[in-house]
């Protein structure tokens, strides 16, 4: 019995120091990547991988110097190298003025200042530097066994191009949108702001990924707080992966716990230079088209773009609509339970004769009834998002209407809650963020149950517990419903609520406290 | 060290000095003041005014404390624990006869079968959530709530018109002014209410001279804000139903609700009004909340979520004790008039004048 016992412990207890630390493979390289930089060892750490090619060569100089060069086979762009470094070095360099000239000691920087034409060169010293730049897509050379390299970025691999984003459609305005690759983003960018004072700040995170990030933000426009804020955030991450933009959200989001996003986020490089001239900070992180935005307020997720696009009524009518309609997503089904329930005396007499009469012979109550429906809308919604659009649209339509319908002719839902639960799904397609979409489905649920056991003190319990919720929320310092609480009065009346004609945009939203004019200067 | 801009101070003033005000003012100013009860609601509220201004004024002497601590500062450590043990218990004891209020209003009007606790607990989660959440985060639901309250009222009173009879208000002060008189002496417990909360929200103010004025337009605004309101609802009350009727109604302003109608197809929506008053009472239970948990720490050093859970408690069993009805109401206006009135319009002017009289003497 207490072998038995012992054997049990031994393979159940690991020895604490053994449980402390799971080590990852990156930690292995640690010591390589410590060592003064040579060809040879990076040949060797890298040689297995058979994506990574070498190629030896020789220069004849004063002296014979042995190259080496390395680069990711598909990540670059091999007539670059070729044209830049091949043909320069091998072929171009027997004519050359230096080359009698050229020695071990001296051929990094002879060949960077006068030998190679290229734009992208840099010199190296580090190990680290070398395997990054590799891996990243660049070209490294090495010359013998110095400790100098040079980076040679000629990165070039099959990429998406700039197309118009799906999740961010619009009538009027730019077709443009993000794309995988980070440096194309950036200039899409850098073509929106054709300023100094943009700041495109480059960062790696991910310690097995590398993956590369920007953050960007116009300069003595946004918060300096704000900007160190979102470095002091991107600094406290210590994964091994950063595969997209998901995974920074959650790690820097104010309060993790919440349904409502504390992050925004944008396809568009329209939008994202809109919102950089608003004081706000960008985060582009290399193989996602999404990029983020911070600090996020809750109106900002149901105003769109094209507000701005169009002119200053229509904008107005259009956000009125979008408010609408993420109030009638968020509450018809639970102010539906609540007056069928509780509060008939609200509804006029024969309205409440058609609905009893529709409820004749449904054998469930109306919490049950709607709780069914919008778990059905629910599967539909979701088995439809993920299918190729013929059938998401097919499947749509075989929900809403058959499955409705028979529903209905069975005496299963009545015809009223079906109308309801339509109006709701078709009402949370009004809200034009994905994000505050999928919050308010999420808080949709306890709001029925509530009007189902308490009517409108149920609702209205509800409803405060989300104000208290959201007023206690924070996006990097910004209160979450700013500028309603705390109130910003020309804020809330220029672009809030309504969007205010264009002239009358004087100042920008007032983040933190200081509130800028739009000219950049204290008008 | 949480703070509040001069405007929140002025919406939270508003709001607290408002609480649930709304629905029991008119029964009490028709009572003591008959048809012209009226004209005694702005008065009645103004009287809080010199009362601010003496807080306020204290603020500017000793930054960043609240009433309790400069009692201790001007009056001695065992005088002070003494005046905050009286404001602990009467803050924590009118808490939860306002909790009790919340359910009593609820059961009365639209749902008289649903348990009376669960509307206690509703409205005690929604208070501990606000509390948990902070000063700042009570100051931005008072931005949210109070604008919502005043077009709730606003709907209430405007809806009503069609059925006024001006005849009711006739004679205009038959009685000459001591139906005023004797009407604002009974509205201003609601007014001492507020101080008893600025007492203890003064740590959170800003201090700063510009500041200190704003503050003192900030009480002047909220007052006369919430005294016109108040003024309208008892005014539409007399007109609608008539003196008596609405001295025999506590809440007239229940049935009022109950009776509006638009175009005789939109009916019955006080249950609507009610999440407004909910919202109303939530304002006014946590504001007093507050006042014991600032009261438990600055006297006896209590802090924290298990105190909060114990005032929850103790809300709770005054919350059940006076169930419902008449006698909810006469308890109610018993502390408003024997404890809160007295109380501070005793506290307040001692402490100012010690204060006053120390800073001539030149005594530390």
């Amino acid at each position: 019995m207490r072998s038995w016992l012992k054997m049990i412990k031994e393979l159940t207890i690991r020895p604490k120091g053994e449980r402390q630390i799971r080590k990852s493979p990156s930690y292995s390289f640690d010591e390589d990547m410590k060592k003064p930089l040579s060809g040879i060892k990076v040949k060797e750490i890298l040689g297995s991988s058979s994506d990574v090619v070498f190629r030896e060569f020789f220069i004849e100089g004063k002296e014979r110097i042995p190259c080496l060069l390395a680069a990711v086979d598909g990540m670059v762009d091999k007539n670059q190298l070729d044209q830049f470094i091949l043909k320069p070095l091998m072929v171009d360099l027997a004519g050359h003025s230096e080359v009698t000239q050229l020695t071990l000691a001296n051929v990094v920087d002879r060949t960077l200042q006068s030998i190679l034409p290229g734009l992208e060169f840099k010199k190296i010293t580090k190990m680290e530097e070398a395997i990054n730049a590799i891996l990243s897509g660049d070209a490294v050379i090495f010359f013998g066994d110095t400790t100098e390299a040079l980076v040679f970025g000629a990165r070039g691999w099959p990429s998406r191009g700039v197309a118009e984003p799906i999740t961010e459609s619009i009538v009027k305005g730019p077709r443009e949108g993000f794309s995988e690759t980070l440096r194309t983003n950036t200039s899409l960018l850098r073509r929106k702001i054709k300023h100094p004072s943009l700041r495109i700040i480059s960062l790696k995170l991910g310690n097995l990924t590398n993956t590369d990030l920007v953050v960007t933000y116009i300069d003595k426009v946004a918060s300096p707080d704000i900007v160190a804020e979102v470095f002091r955030r991107l600094g406290t991450i210590k994964m091994d992966s950063m595969l997209g933009n998901g995974y920074i959200e959650e790690m820097i989001e104010d309060n993790p716990y919440s349904p409502f996003p504390q992050i925004a986020f944008t396809e568009r490089p329209d939008v994202l230079a809109g919102k950089l001239l608003e004081g706000k900070v960008g985060i582009i992180v290399d193989g996602t088209p999404i990029v983020l935005v911070v600090p996020a307020i809750m109106t900002q997720f149901l105003n769109v773009n094209e507000d701005y696009y169009q002119r200053a009524m229509v904008a107005v009518l259009s956000r009125f609509v979008r408010y609408l309609g993420a109030f009638v997503a968020m509450l018809a089904p639970s102010i539906y339970i609540a007056v069928t329930t509780f509060h008939q005396e609200i509804i006029p007499t024969d309205l409440l004769m058609s609905i009893s009469v529709g409820r004749q012979g449904v054998p469930l109550p109306a919490l049950l009834e709607a709780l069914t429906m919008t778990v059905v809308l629910e599967i539909l919604q979701e088995a439809g998002l993920r299918l190729p659009k013929p059938i998401g649209q097919t499947i749509g339509i075989v929900g809403a209407l058959i499955i409705g319908d028979a529903a209905v002719k069975a005496g299963l839902v009545t015809p009223l809650m079906v109308i309801m639960i339509g109006l709701t799904a078709v009402a949370s397609y009004a809200i034009p963020t994905f994000d505050l979409g999928l919050a308010v489905r999420i808080i949709r649920f306890p709001f029925m149950v509530l009007a189902g056991f308490l009517g409108f003190f149920g609702v209205s319990v509800g409803l405060y517990v989300v104000t208290i919720h959201l007023l206690s929320l924070r996006s990097f310092g910004v209160p979450y419903l700013s500028p309603i609480a705390p109130l910003r009065i020309r804020a809330l009346l220029q672009d809030t609520f309504v969007r205010a004609p264009w002239w009358a945009l004087k100042r920008r939203p007032q983040l933190i406290d200081v509130e800028e004019p739009r000219s950049g200067k204290k008008g | 060290m949480e703070r509040i801009s001069t405007h929140q101070f002025m919406t939270l003033g508003a709001a607290v000095l408002m609480g649930t005000t709304f629905l029991p003012v008119a029964s009490i100013a028709t009572g003591a003041g008959g048809r012209d009860g009226w004209m005694s609601v702005l008065p009645g509220f103004a009287m809080v005014i010199p009362y601010s201004l003496m807080v306020l004024s204290l603020l500017a002497q000793y930054p960043n404390k609240n009433l309790l601590q400069i009692s201790e500062a001007l009056l001695g450590k065992w005088i002070g624990k003494c005046i905050g043990v009286i404001y602990i218990s009467i803050t924590g004891y009118f808490g939860g006869l306002l909790l009790s209020q919340c359910g009593d209003i609820y059961e009365r009007s639209i749902m008289p079968l649903t348990p009376l606790w669960l509307f206690y607990l509703g409205g005690l989660l929604l208070v501990f959530y606000t509390v948990s959440s902070g000063v700042e985060v009570f100051a931005r639901f008072s931005e949210i709530v109070f604008p919502m309250i005043v077009i709730a009222l606003v709907l209430n009173i405007g809806l009503s018109i069609p059925r006024m009879e001006q005849g009711e208000l006739l004679p205009i002060l038959s009685e000459g002014l001591k139906p005023i008189f004797s009407g604002a002496f009974k509205i201003m417990p609601f007014a001492m209410e507020y101080i008893l909360f600025l007492a203890g929200i003064l740590t959170f103010l800003p201090n700063s001279k510009k500041e200190l004025a704003q503050l003192k337009n900030g009480v002047w605004r909220a007052v006369f804000l919430v005294g016109i309101l108040d003024m309208l609802v008892v005014l539409i009350q007399i007109l609608v139903f008539g003196p008596e009727e609405v001295n025999r109604l506590v809440y007239g302003l229940l049935v009022l609700g109950k009776i509006v109608e638009i175009s005789r197809t939109v009916s019955g929506v006080e249950s609507l009004f009610m999440g407004v008053w909910l919202g109303a009472s939530v304002v006014k239970i946590s504001a007093f909340f507050f006042t014991v948990t600032w009261g438990l720490e600055t006297v006896f050093g209590f802090k924290g979520v298990k105190w909060n859970l114990a005032v929850c408690a103790v809300f709770l069993g005054i919350a059940f004790g006076f169930v419902r009805g008449h006698s909810l109401f006469v308890e109610i206006t018993l502390v408003d008039d024997y404890l809160i009135l007295p109380f501070a319009s005793v506290w307040i002017p001692i402490l100012w004048g010690v204060s006053r009289w120390k800073k001539g003497a030149g005594v530390q």
